[in-house]
């Protein structure tokens, strides 16, 4: 399964990266913002996308993803510092399947994908 | 500065050491800073704004405390202030702010964050957003000490 993981943190991306490779998920990209995430989305079959990002923002990256026809259909999880009610009911008011607060640990972070795939 | 406004900070410092990295870390006694120093080598700095409340945090670490906390979160040795380990401070200090802004929409406060900065080099500057008091947290893992530093300012009452 191809997984792109985006967020502006290389932090992050290596935490997020290296807890899925663990897990056996080998075929992962990654951008660290939106406007990247969309010229990497080529074959990606799950997106975890942080909220917050320069350039393009996470939401603005989803809402993009589920105008395309070719792209709509793929499950997103949204990893974010926004933990708060409104933000949460927004981001899956706009299509996210699932939803993780940072910080997070490790066993989070694998027992949301693993739901957000088994749909 | 009601003990309301720093409480949700301390519980993202642990919670953030905790969750991300895997550390206990332990509190000394908060004190207020006489200079724009800092104790640390690096610090990563974050502005909030809102009806309410407005200001900044930050979190600043010695060399070495930062490296070590740099191998136990990501799994591999730093012996320098890279781009990797300033980009960690960084994201440390927005999973802190981001944290308590959650505690803080329970008590009716909220606020934007800005983008975090990163400042490097021994006993550095850094200028808070206002010409509020700081007061400066200790904390400890083990032997290696780091500091937060709150500088906010209240600007009208929090509606429960």
């Amino acid at each position: 399964m191809k997984v792109l993981v985006v967020d502006d943190s290389v932090t992050m991306r290596r935490i997020i990266i290296n807890s899925l490779k663990s897990s056996g998920y080998d075929d992962l990209v990654e951008a660290g913002d939106g406007i990247e995430a969309l010229a990497n989305m080529e074959g990606v079959e799950l997106v975890l996308t942080d909220w917050n990002m320069p350039n393009m923002d996470g939401l603005t990256f989803v809402k993009e993803l589920k105008q395309s026809d070719v792209y709509k259909d793929i499950p997103i999880i949204m990893i974010t510092t926004e933990g708060g009610k409104g933000e949460v009911i927004e981001a899956l008011k706009q299509g996210v399947n699932n939803y993780i607060v940072k910080p997070f640990d490790k066993d989070t972070l694998l027992d949301k994908v693993k739901k957000t795939i088994s749909g | 500065m009601k003990i309301d406004y720093i409480n949700p900070f301390n519980n993202a410092v642990f919670n953030a050491m905790d969750t991300m990295v895997g550390i206990q870390v332990s509190r000394d006694k908060p004190y207020l800073k006489k200079d724009n120093y800092t104790t640390g080598d690096i610090t990563g700095i974050m502005g909030m704004a809102g009806n309410y409340l407005s200001g900044s945090v930050a979190l600043t670490f010695p060399e070495q405390s930062i490296l070590k906390i740099y191998e136990k979160m990501i799994g591999e040795s730093a012996d320098s202030l890279s781009s990797e380990v300033q980009d960690m401070v960084g994201e440390l200090v927005n999973i802190v702010v981001g944290g308590a802004k959650t505690e803080f929409t329970e008590l009716g406060i909220s606020y934007q964050l800005s983008i975090p900065m990163v400042v490097t080099g021994p006993k550095h500057v850094i200028k808070h957003k206002y010409e509020n008091p700081i007061i400066a947290i200790p904390f400890k893992w083990e032997n290696n000490p780091f500091t937060m530093e709150i500088s906010i300012k209240l600007l009208s009452q929090a509606k429960k």
